[in-house]
This record gives C-alpha cells, structure tokens and sequence, in this order.
C-alpha cells in the first residue's frame, strides 16, 4: 500500500455522504440515514462537498432530464455512487460504496465505481467522467453536449485538472439547472420563457419587482436534490433576488416503488381490512412528524434540535419502548414549544389565514409538537384501529385526493414573494410526501364500493 | 497560534468528523467547479477570505504585544474585516450557481445589518480608552474591564462576532437550505481554503473581543498571554455553545433589529460612555 | 521603501482602474475599481495618513459590496455569463476625461506651492482634521444634517409605501401589511 492510498484511506474514513431520494423509498431513506448515523458519516450538502453518493430509490428522470446523472457529475473525485432499492440492504450498500471509493482506481484515474444495489448482486460498469477521457462524454447525458461545448468555448481558461468541470452541467445545485431548464423547454415548447443563452444556459430575463422595477428574473428549478426536501418534489421558481416572484409545481413522476406509501401504511392497511393496532398507528404517525420536524428545523438551521429529532424518529421506527422514547422526546417538544427564537423566527412565515394549511409554520411546527406527545400517549395502545376515518399524519387517507395533493396545491401561492429562505420553510412546514401520489395507494373505490 | 486555534474550533465543531481528517479528505479531493464559472473571481474569493482574517489578526495583541500595534488598530480590524464581505460575495457570484449566489447575496444583507451596531460597538470601546489604538484599549482595562461597564457594547460585538464569521446562528450565507450557499459550489483545495477561511475569521472575531472589551493580557497570578489565550478560548467556547441554542437568524428579521433596537441602543451605551469619559 | 511601496500601489491603482473599462462583466469590473481604490487607501497610508487610508479601505470595501447588491438586481445571470460592456457614451466620455485630466495636470504644474516650512507634525489625520473642523465646526455640522436630512428626504419621496399603505387609512392594521414581515413587529 502506497502512501497516498493510505493517505486516502484515513481521509475517506468517513466519506460525507450525499443522499438523493425518489420519490417511493422513504424507507430505504430512513434505513440510509438511521445507517449514516450510526457510522458518523456526515451528510453533504451538495454534490461539491460530497464523496459517496447514496440514491435512495432508482433516480427517474423529470421532464427527460437526466438530474440524477449532474448530480453525479458535479462530484469531485474521488468518489463513488451506490442505488439502494431495498432498505434491508443499506448498510451493505453503505459498505460497497466505501470500498469502492478507496479502491486506488477511484482515485485520480478516471474510473468511478457505479454500482446498483439490487440485493447482492452489485453489478459493477466503470465511468470514465474525467476530462481526458474526452470522448467518453456521449456515455452520458449525450444531450448535454452542446451545452458543455459552448461552456469550453466561453472559457478559456480551465486548468489542466479540472476533470469534470465543463461537463458537470451543474448549478442551482446540480439538482436541476439551466441546463435542466433547457430540457424542459425542449421538451414541452410551450414553456413561458424565452430567454438568449450563453454558453448553453438560459439568461435571466426582465420583469416587474414587487415594486414594479424592471430587474433581472432568473428561472430557476430547485429539487428534487436539496437537503431536507421532499422526495422527488421540483419546483420551478422565478427568482428576484432571492424572491420568489412566481411558483410552480411540476408534475412529480410516478414513484417505481411499489407498495403502499410508507408513512400511511398502517392506515393503509387497516383499509385493506387487516388488522392494525392504534399502538401500530400511533407510533407511525410519532415518527412521520419527527421526521418531518427534523426536515424543517434542518432548513431553519438548528442543527442540534433536528438531529435530536431524527434520533428520535430513528428509535420510534427501531421498536424502542414508551419508556425509553418519552424521556428522548418530552423534553425536545418542550425545548421547541418553549424556543422564543424559533418563534420569533418562524412566525408570520408562509401565513395563510385558513384552508387546509392554516396558520404560518411556526404554527404548524405547533401541531405536529401538539400530534407528536398526542401520538406518543397512544403508543402502546393494543385495540384494534377503527376503520374510519383513517386519519393518517397529514390528513385522511381514505378520500379522494390524497392529503399531500391539497399541501402541493396550496404551494405556489403561499410561495409568491418570499424570500428563498422563508420558501424553504414553507415547503418544509408542508411537507408534502409525494409518495401518497402514487397510483398504488388509491384502493378507494374498493373501499367505498 | 491563529491556525492553531482555528484548528482547536473546527475540532469543536460539532458537523466536522475531526479536522484533521476533514483537511485530508479535502486535500484527497479533486478541484472542480462549475460549468461557465468565473474562475479568477472564484479563486480571488476563496483565498480573499482567509487573508482578511490574518491581515485582522495583525492588531491582535498576544498578551500585551501585537504583530503591529497601529495608531488606527480598531479600524483596521473593521476594515479588514469588511474585506470578507467582499471575499464571500465573489465566492458566491462566480461559479454561476444560483443557490451560491443566493448564499453570497445574504451575505451582504447580513453585513448591512451587522455593521451599524458592530461599528458602534468598536468605536464604543475605542471612545472608552480614548484611542484607536488596541494596546491603548488594553491599557485602559488594567482596573474595569470594558465588558463590566458597556455591557450592551460587549453583547452586540458577540453578535457581530459570530455574523461576521457567518457561523452559528449567522450561518445563512453558507446554510444549508441553500446546499452549503456560497461555499456549496467548492471542492478540495478551495473548500479547504475557503471553510478554513471562515474558522480564521472567527477565532480572530472572538480573539478580538479579549483585548476591546475583556481586558486583554491583565488578570493575576497569570502571564499576559495565558489570560488572553484563556480568556479567547472563553469567548470561543460560548460562540460555540450559542450555536447549538439557537436556530438560524434569517436576515430579514434580523436588520428590522439591528437596525431599530440595536442600533440606538449602541448609541445609547457609546451616549453613556462619551459622558463618563468627558467627566473624568 | 516608501517610495517603492508608492510607486508599486500607483501603477497598480492605474491599472485596475483602466481594467474597469476593459472587462466586460460587471462583477470583475467593480472588484477591479475596488482594486484601485483600495491601492489608493494604501498611498494615503504610506503618505502618513493612517486613518485616512485605513477609512478609504474601510469605506470603500462596504460600497463596493453593496454595490454588488444592484448588480444583483440587474444583472442576475451569475458569474456574468452575460458579457457587457462597461463603457458607455464613448465620445462623451472622453471629453469629459481629457478636460478633467488636462485641468488637474494644469493646476498641479501652474499653482504656486508652497515650499515646506518646519517639520510635519507627529499625527498628520489629527492635523488635518484640525484643520478641517475646528474653525469650521459649524458649517461641518449644518453640512452634516443637510446631507443627513438630504437622505430622509429622498428615501421618504422614493418609497412607495408609505404608512397609510402598511397600517391602513386609520393607521391601526394590526400587523403592518408588509411584503416580507421584520423582526421588530412594527
């Protein structure tokens, strides 16, 4: 062993792990981040400060753009990406990844372990994604050639080492760019923007401030890639600034997972008549709102309370007894109730008088406080649940449209004119959980009929 | 000692996995950036940000002596200061990245908000030792600590401190709703540079309120260079221990009280001060 | 020393000013002009006048960054994909520089200076401040509100929303109908 793979081994001791979900593998999410945590691997929060790559879920493409592959793209070397589609399997997937990231190939040669774990049978395919290999380019995101050409002739002055650089058609993240909005447009003409390129990308273009200046408006994608986002949600936003002028939701491609979404599944299964303890439901409904909890004090930056509540939502999932979860939970709901900061902080963002999402999110960081020690009291109850109304963590399951579609309609409006940090709030004090989207989880009729 | 010292906070830093293998595994890490970036622009902010801490850190006094004791050693430090906003706006500007231009953005709205009060927080410190000079501010504490009598001074400076450093609950430029913000787009040598940057910025910002408002070297039994290093881990420790308090303070309510409250209670304790100062 | 720390800030003041005009993203052409004016906070230093050059650093780092946030505004593609150029009204322009140079060069080499008597003082800021304030305190005080008044003027007749629109006709809205709500609650 050579001094520099060595060198590698102790650096990459605990790779900072990106982790993209689709839409559909909330439980092989949970299993990836319950797995991370144990291991101390942080999480990156982006593709440029990250080493591994975990998709939790087979990536789909959206509107034909192949995001999942930028996203691939924009990180650096050394690196490896791992597809868990199975939950049981993540510290495995975990643990592939790793090796494949210290391999001595991996390093600087232009040779990426891309790996599926589908089960055990890793099927291995080499990438060459490395400047040199210039030819290789076609390999993937063949339609991003123009785009990256433009870029080279733009710009002189790239470094000899810059691999990936003019490829990574990567910004607003990587999770969808410019590029990505060219897709886009492409492949749905009528879309409203026609805006001149430079170097393969959009510009912004002119359009009225909230003060009616004409300034600069940038169309900007943002997911499904961002930390602390809801699986597979994209939305398309308008930017002034960092104020969204205008707000659109894109059609969420349908989740591959089969089976019923994972944060409904007691109730879901109630429906199809089999029996379901409230014990079952409760705990269930607890860790859907720690989880959802976690995800909005990540975006509003309180790292410390998030990760407890994670912890939480990890042990609630990991069977762990009433005992055990009251002393880990009461006094965060108590910290958060108490939190005058989060308050000032938090109210009066995302206000909407009523409606299914009444209120502004600090107030509904209030409710899911108010459903968590609720749900927490019925944790050990053994009765069987009621088979209606099933009321699942964000709404009734047995209607119509699913809870998440009516959270997904109220956004665009609530989203006008905040500023992005406040829309990034609001989305995570909705928390939408596309997964209820899916076709498979609409067993209504039988049900009604 | 700066490095050192920068390196002892990251070591505390609660998201690192240990600094020592955080530097390796940026330095094992390829340099790559984005696609039709300005990459002079991105090199010049990335290495700006660190060189504005140490240039702040010329005036810092290590027990009683300083690399240079300027006659204007308070403003330098503000204006070196004032560099990083600099530093962080470019590095946000020049990948073209949206979201890194959102970071770098906030960046500047944060230092329009600190800055007022910072500013007269500083000049309230200066005002009490009558100099611009820091050894001449160290002097002036050898009874009554600054801290004791311009308590309001002190805490705004504490503000500013982890503001100018975006670090803790001023982290908004570099947040994670924005993918990492300004720095989101930097890799390996850059990152390194840039994040190590920042760690510089706010041990020289923490280190800073020693010598204006915590008396500097004096204190018994002690040499001067323990108590200051004491006294900065002191500060440092409560920089640290506020982050995990407190949620991210976004800037638009922020500069409504910096602006409305802050600022006039600033004015307010440099009132007070100017006062004492006259009748003595 | 000095004199090589002089000559070294000059040229280097003069040639990122004349980058202003050769760059064509906005962004590289005001850290250039930031450039220039920071070399010329470094000749005020090196002349002695510490403060003065410490305070033209100081000052003009802010103004350069806050004019980042206009450029923002108005130019959002980030790192200035979209090339423009910086120099507008060219003939105009050029009259203008060439008067202004030819008057600054006339007055420097036709004014009658002054021969150095005695010796320069300890603190030369102290001096010229001094100078500058001490008879003229009163002007410099009216000066000062005048500017200061100048600037409440204008932003109160920029703005479009005045009281009324936030608090409503009878000025009792409870929270005041703000686009973005601050932190205050006023």
């Amino acid at each position: 062993m050579d001094l520099r793979t060595r060198l590698t081994r102790v650096a990459l001791a605990q790779p900072a792990v990106l982790l993209v979900t689709s839409p559909g593998a909330t439980r092989e999410r949970l299993a990836v981040e319950a797995e991370l945590e144990r291991r101390d691997w942080p999480q990156a929060a982006g593709p440029a400060s990250a080493d591994l790559v975990v998709f939790a879920g087979t990536p789909l493409p959206v509107r034909e753009d192949d995001w999942a592959e930028r996203v691939w793209q924009g990180v650096p070397a050394p690196r490896a990406r791992v597809t868990v589609t199975d939950a049981v399997h993540a510290a495995h997937a975990l643990d592939h990844g790793h090796a494949t990231l210290l391999k001595p190939g991996t390093q600087h040669a232009g040779h990426q372990g891309h790996m599926n774990h589908q089960g055990h049978g890793a099927d291995h395919e080499h990438e060459s994604g490395h400047g040199e290999h210039g030819g290789a380019h076609e390999e993937h995101g063949g339609h991003e050639e123009q785009a990256d050409h433009g870029g080279h002739e733009g710009h002189g002055g790239h470094e000899g080492h810059r691999p990936n650089g003019e490829h990574a058609a990567h910004q607003g993240h990587g999770h969808m760019d410019h590029g990505g909005m060219d897709h886009g447009a492409m492949g749905h003409g009528g879309h409203q923007h026609h805006m001149g390129a430079v170097a393969g990308l959009p510009m912004a273009e002119r359009a009225a401030d909230r003060d009616e200046l004409r300034l600069d408006r940038l169309h900007v994608p943002l997911g499904p890639a961002l930390p602390d986002w809801p699986a597979g949600l994209v939305l398309r936003l308008e930017l002034q600034g960092d104020v969204v002028q205008r707000a659109e939701v894109d059609p969420v491609p349908t989740p591959s997972a089969s089976g019923p979404a994972f944060w409904n599944e007691p109730w879901l299964r109630a429906m199809t008549g089999e029996p379901v303890t409230v014990g079952e439901a409760a705990r269930r409904q607890c860790a859907a709102h720690l989880d959802s909890l976690g995800r909005l004090l990540g975006v509003a930056g309180w790292i410390d309370a998030a990760g407890r509540a994670r912890d939480a939502r990890d042990s609630l999932l990991g069977g762990a007894g009433r005992d055990e979860l009251v002393p880990r939970i009461r006094p965060l709901v108590r910290r958060l109730r108490r939190s005058w900061t989060l308050r000032w902080l938090l109210a009066g963002v995302g206000a909407q008088a009523r409606g299914p999402v009444g209120g502004d999110v600090h107030s509904r960081l209030i409710a899911w406080l108010d459903a968590i020690e609720h749900a927490l009291d019925a944790i050990d109850g053994r009765e069987r649940l009621p088979a209606r109304p099933l009321r699942g963590p964000r709404g009734r399951v047995d209607t119509e449209t699913p809870p998440s579609q009516s959270l997904l309609d109220a956004l665009p409006e609530l989203l006008e004119g905040a500023e992005f940090a406040c829309a990034r709030l609001i989305v995570a004090s909705l928390d939408p959980d596309l997964d209820e989207l899916a076709p498979q989880q609409l067993p209504v009729g039988r049900n009604h009929g | 000692m700066l490095v050192l010292a920068a390196w002892a906070t990251a070591t505390v830093d609660a998201r690192s996995t240990g600094p020592g293998r955080e530097v390796l595994r940026l330095l094992v890490q390829q340099r790559r950036i984005t696609r039709a970036a300005d990459i002079p622009l991105v090199r010049l902010g990335t290495t700006l940000l660190p060189v504005a801490a140490v240039l702040a850190a010329a005036v810092l006094p290590f027990g009683f002596r300083s690399v240079s004791d300027l006659p204007d050693g308070v403003v330098w430090f503000n204006a070196m200061e004032a560099l990083a906003w600099a530093a962080v706006w470019l590095t946000g500007w020049a990948p073209n990245s949206t979201l890194s231009l959102i970071g770098g953005y906030r960046f500047l709205a944060q230092g329009l908000a600190y800055e007022l009060p910072h500013m007269l927080a500083i000049t309230t410190a200066a005002l009490g030792a009558e100099s611009l000079q820091v050894g001449a501010v160290v002097d002036a504490q050898s009874g009554l600590w600054f801290a004791v009598w311009m308590p309001v001074a002190f805490g705004i400076y504490l503000l500013s401190a982890l503001a100018m450093a975006f670090w803790g609950p001023f982290d908004q430029p570099a947040g994670a709703d924005v993918a990492g913000g300004a720095a989101g787009e930097l890799s390996g040598v850059d990152r390194l540079v840039f994040l190590g940057g920042r760690w510089l910025l706010l041990v020289v910002a923490a280190a800073f309120a020693v010598p204006l408002f915590l008396g500097g070297g004096h204190g018994p039994l002690l040499p001067g260079w323990a108590w200051t290093v004491l006294k900065t881990a002191a500060v440092l420790g409560f920089l640290l221990w506020a982050r995990r308090r407190v949620p991210t303070v976004r800037m638009e309510r922020y500069v409504e009280l910096a602006w409305v409250v802050l600022t006039p209670l600033a004015v307010a304790q440099a009132l007070v001060v100017a006062v004492v100062v006259l009748a003595r | 020393m000095s004199t090589a720390a002089f000559w070294l800030l000059a040229v280097v003041a003069v040639a990122s000013g004349v980058m202003v005009f050769r760059f064509d993203s906005m962004a590289r052409a005001t850290f250039s002009l930031l450039t220039a004016l920071l070399c010329v906070g470094g000749e005020l230093i090196v002349l002695g006048l510490d403060y003065l050059g410490i305070v033209t650093i100081l000052m003009m780092t802010i103004e350069m960054a806050i004019m980042a946030v206009f450029m923002v505004m108005f130019m959002m593609n980030p790192a200035g994909l979209m090339p423009m150029t910086m120099i507008h009204n060219k003939r105009g322009a050029a009259v203008i520089c060439a008067l202004a140079f030819a008057l600054l060069v006339a007055g420097i080499l036709l004014a009658p200076w002054p021969s150095r008597q005695g010796r320069p003082p300890a603190d030369p800021t102290m001096d010229l401040g001094m100078s500058l304030m001490g008879p003229q305190m009163l002007t410099m005080m009216t000066l000062g509100m005048a500017l200061f008044a100048t600037i409440v003027a204008t932003v109160v007749l920029a703005t479009r929303r005045g009281r009324y629109d936030r608090y409503g006709d009878e000025l009792q809205a409870a929270p005041p109908a703000d686009p973005v709500r601050g932190g205050v609650g006023r």
